[in-house]
């Protein structure tokens, strides 16, 4: 090979060594990322909101009017301003006319109607007071008959022990003996007395359960069956005395006397009179007071009426001591009060009792109206329940009433016995034709007594039956609300037609409430009206606000209270406003910002603002700007820093990654948790290309 | 029957040849091959992969991307290519400059000690670099060129094999050449200058490129004396490449013998002359 060639291709490869050497450090050189430092900084986050919004109304007005009324003319469009007063619209006179003629037809027909139902009601109250009447007649008359069955049968038994005294005074008989017989004698009495006592007793309690029974029923049947407070309370035995009580006293208190009950009878028209003068149902002072005036003993009189009446109204308790010594009087006593009320009310021409009836109705539909419970009606299966539960709070005391009984009759009994053993053997002792007499006289007497006792208890059931049977007949019919709901839908059609007069005396023009801008029109001309708005306006005189949306990340530095400045479409910046909600939007994301404006402010209703609010943290000894914060894939933030490395190529800068915590951050910075970063590192927050741990890179001055 | 030991001798010459030249054809077919293909040629071998290594003389998918990638985006080869151009050409000039007049001295003047010294050069050029290392190394320190090229240069300008090459070639020239040239007048470093190096041209060439290879292939002193990576020469790049850029590694292999290839064939006759003449003092 010649030697010139060779020194050719060294030399040729030596010029392509050197070529490729600057070619490949110009590919070299374009591929590194220049980028920009900085250092972490000691700085104040501060957080600017920002968000776009407009300015809306506080408050919309509707306008509405009458409907089925044709609208001739309509004066304004939707967008305009109006002032108080303007004219919206207008409409149809002859139409409008029409019907103001209709439903004064309508009214009067009304009012025919509630006429018709008023003397309907009329005839029922009577029908009523003519059964009462009937059930007391009855009841006088049973009691008076089996009064006089008794009054025979105590003779006959007077009669008897005379004979038998008047035969023993003939014998002379030795006073021991007789003494002995007396006694024993009195014994027996005493224990038969006992015996009807206890009888009555049982025959008390059976007739207080069936009346508990009914009472039951009766409120469970007018006020659903929901059991307030008062039906439980009346169905308790432990109430139910004392009210049994009440409607005693004042009869204890007169005693057996007519006179008391005369004057309580007086009362009871004048009470009613009373209290349906002031047409307030229930006046408690007023009542009180004529009361007080009348008779102050009697002090419960009003109350008594209304038990009578309305046994719903019994609410008192008084003096339970007195129970069980008069208890056996209690229901006759009672029954009298009731018929001379009954009476009273006929011979007061039936206007008292007929007002008194509609009172009592008013005050029970009050109470339920004051429940505020809707009355369904019990079923069957219910009313059933309320009774076996009355009756099974009864049975103690009804079980006790018979044992009662049962003991005084075996204790009677067996007085009878010891009696008649000791006259049988005084009588053996004695002659036996005289004897004889006695023994026969003896027997008199002891029928006479087994008379007296079964007349006795006749008597006391002819009165709890002839008093039952009053007792239902006072249970008033079931409330009609006929008449109430025609005199309702009278006021109602009434206040429909003032309406109609008030449109027309205006002419049927209709102006606007208030200053405001009208955002809907719903009527249209020559169309009928409805009635729902006709017509939407923005109601100016209540102010304006302005709302905005923010994301969730912005709501974070958004509060209630912070001071707001908005900007308008003219770059005119409104400061010293406040934010005045902050609520979360329902269907999608984000929050709702509102704010107060002033009355005199500049912004149009409608017209667009930017909102700013500015918010400052605490102040961070390393920030760095955003711009220098990367987050990889696992959501872990970093910072790249730049590192000079020795290569065959000199030394040369790289970017290295350096992991951080982030304290806080907005839209320009980032506060970094101390201690990673130096204050005096410089940290990669720029750079042409996309850099990653590792890429070289050149500073740039 | 002539011409079959010919053929006979052809051949088996041929196959030492073959065998000798593999590496060569091995590095060159590799600096075609792509990656993928390498590793699964000595994967086995180098990445703990089954199977045994295996070789293809002509690529499978030949493709020169490596060189592009060498030659485009490899600045660091080109660095290193510099510098050991470099480091070579300064040794090997080095080497000349003061490896000569020594070693026309040695071969020509007998002074007092000369035998001694002789011996000395002798017992250097067969130390090792390794026991050399450590005095160089404190010497270097102390000079305060560690780091620097100068701390590779200057060892080995002061190489003791270059002066023995060369000291053999110059004791050849006859005496009578030189005392006919002290008879017109020359002086002695005329001699020098106009007989010695001419007449001895082809043992300063082959210690040149003798020096020249070893310079181009020198890896413990820059290892032990450049800290600074670029001052490293190209034999260093090797050293850095791995089984994953085996490809690379390949074709910057390939491109580190082109210069050693250009500089042995343009002083191949003398080269040949200056080994026989150290074997013959061998």
């Amino acid at each position: 090979m010649k030697k010139g060639k060779l020194a050719k291709i060294t030399a040729l490869f030596l010029a392509l060594m050197l070529c490729f050497t600057i070619l490949s450090r110009a590919a070299d050189q374009a591929g590194v990322a220049v980028v920009s430092t900085n250092r972490p900084s000691n700085m104040v986050i501060t957080h600017q909101v920002r968000a776009s919004g407009k300015v809306v109304q506080n408050q919309e007005t509707a306008v509405v009017t009458e409907p089925d009324q044709r609208v001739t003319a309509i004066y304004v469009n939707e967008g305009e301003r109006v002032e108080e007063g303007d004219l919206l619209f207008e409409i149809d006179m002859t139409l409008l006319e029409e019907a103001i003629l209709k439903q004064k037809q309508e009214l009067e027909k009304q009012e025919l109607q509630i006429k018709d139902a008023k003397s309907q009601e009329d005839v029922n109250a009577m029908q009523k007071a003519n059964e009462q009447a009937s059930a007391a007649e009855q009841y006088s008359l049973s009691t008076q008959r089996a009064g006089v069955g008794l009054q025979r049968a105590r003779e006959d038994l007077a009669e008897a022990k005379k004979a038998l005294e008047d035969f023993r005074k003939q014998k002379k008989e030795p006073q021991e003996d007789s003494a002995v017989e007396a006694a024993l004698q009195a014994d027996f009495e005493e224990k038969s007395e006992a015996y009807i006592q206890a009888e009555q007793d049982l025959s008390t309690v059976e007739w207080q359960i069936e009346y508990a029974v009914n009472e039951a029923l009766q409120a469970a049947r007018s006020q659903g069956i929901l059991p307030n407070t008062a039906t439980k309370t009346r169905s308790s035995p432990e109430s139910e005395v004392p009210e049994l009580i009440l409607e005693e006293d004042p009869a204890l208190l007169g005693g057996e006397t007519q006179e008391p009950q005369t004057s309580q009878s007086l009362q009871t028209t004048q009470e009613s009179q009373t209290i349906q003068e002031p047409q307030t149902t229930q006046e408690p002072q007023t009542t009180q007071s004529t009361q007080t005036i009348e008779e102050p003993q009697t002090s419960q009189n009003p109350q008594i009426i209304q038990d009578s009446q309305n046994t719903q109204n019994i609410q008192d308790t008084e003096n339970p001591q007195t129970l069980p010594e008069e208890e056996g009087d209690l229901i006759i006593e009672e029954i009298e009060i009731q018929e001379i009320g009954i009476e009273e009310s006929e011979t007061a021409e039936n206007e008292p009792s007929e007002e008194e009836q509609n009172q009592g109705e008013e005050v029970q539909t009050e109470e339920e109206s004051s429940s505020g419970e809707a009355a369904a009606a019990p079923t069957q299966a219910e009313l059933d329940e309320i009774e076996a539960s009355v009756r099974e709070s009864w049975q103690s005391r009804l079980d006790e009433a018979k044992k009662k009984a049962e003991e005084a009759l075996s204790q009677k009994e067996a007085a009878q016995a010891a009696l008649a053993q000791y006259q049988q053997e005084r009588l053996e002792a004695a002659g036996d034709e005289a004897a004889a007499e006695e023994k026969q006289l003896i027997a008199q007497v002891q029928a006479a007594q087994d008379a007296y006792e079964d007349a006795a208890i006749a008597a006391n059931e002819a009165e709890v039956t002839g008093s039952r049977n009053v007792q239902q007949a006072g249970i008033p019919n079931a409330s009609s609300s006929a008449a109430r709901t025609n005199e309702l839908t009278y006021q109602q059609m009434e206040l429909a037609l003032l309406k109609l007069e008030a449109l027309k005396e205006v002419r049927g023009k209709i102006y606007a409430p208030s200053p405001g801008l009208i955002t809907e029109i719903a009527v249209t001309t020559g169309q009928k009206t409805t009635d729902t708005t006709a017509i939407l306006m923005a109601d100016l005189s209540k102010g304006c606000r302005f709302t905005a949306r923010i994301t969730q990340e912005q709501e974070k530095y958004v509060a209630r209270n912070d001071e707001v400045t908005l900007t308008d479409d003219s770059g005119k910046e409104m400061e010293g406003l406040t934010v005045d909600s902050v609520t979360a939007l329902e269907e999608e994301e984000g929050y709702l910002v509102t704010v107060q404006l002033p009355q005199d402010t500049e912004l149009e209703m409608g017209e667009g603002a930017l909102m700013t609010v500015t918010k400052s943290s605490a102040a961070y000894p390393v920030c760095v700007p955003l711009g220098a914060l990367h987050v990889d894939e696992r959501q872990q933030e970093y910072v790249l820093v730049p590192e000079e490395y020795d290569t065959v190529l000199g030394t040369q800068t790289r970017a290295r990654r350096v992991d951080v915590t982030v304290l806080e951050k907005n839209e320009m910075y980032a506060a970094l948790q101390e201690g990673i970063i130096s204050l005096s590192q410089e940290v990669i927050v720029s750079s042409d290309k996309a850099v990653e741990n590792g890429s070289r890179v050149r500073v740039e001055e | 029957m002539k011409r079959l030991k010919t053929t006979l001798r052809f051949a088996v010459l041929s196959v030492l040849a073959a065998v000798i030249c593999f590496p060569i054809l091995f590095a060159v077919s590799g600096a075609f091959m792509q990656q993928w293909e390498l590793e699964e040629n000595l994967g086995p071998v180098l990445a703990q992969t089954e199977g045994m290594a295996s070789w293809n003389l002509i690529p499978r998918a030949p493709s020169l991307a490596s060189l592009v990638e060498l030659l485009m985006d490899t600045p660091q080869f080109f660095v290193m290519f510099w510098n050991s151009l470099k480091l070579a050409c300064c040794i090997v000039g080095g080497q000349l400059l003061m490896g000569m007049p020594a070693a026309w001295s040695l071969a020509r003047f007998r002074f007092p000690g000369s035998r001694a010294v002789s011996m000395i050069y002798l017992v250097l050029m067969l130390m090792p670099f390794q026991v050399l290392m450590f005095p160089e190394y404190l010497v270097l320190d102390q000079m305060g060129i560690l780091d620097t090229h100068g701390a590779v240069i200057l060892p080995a300008v002061f190489s003791t094999f270059p002066v023995f090459i060369m000291q053999r070639f110059f004791a050849g020239i006859p005496e009578e050449i030189l005392e006919a040239a002290r008879i017109d007048g020359a002086g002695e470093l005329r001699l020098f200058l106009h007989i010695g190096l001419p007449l001895g041209a082809s043992g300063t060439v082959s210690a040149g490129i003798l020096g020249f290879l070893e310079a181009w292939n020198m890896i413990e002193q820059p290892m032990t004396f450049l800290k600074t990576k670029s001052l490293w020469p190209l034999s260093l790049f090797l050293p850095q490449i791995t089984v994953k850029d085996a490809a690379f590694g390949f074709t910057a292999a390939l491109m580190m013998l082109v210069p050693a290839v250009l500089v042995f064939l343009s002083g191949q006759e003398y080269l040949e002359q200056g080994i026989a003449a150290a074997a013959l003092k061998g």
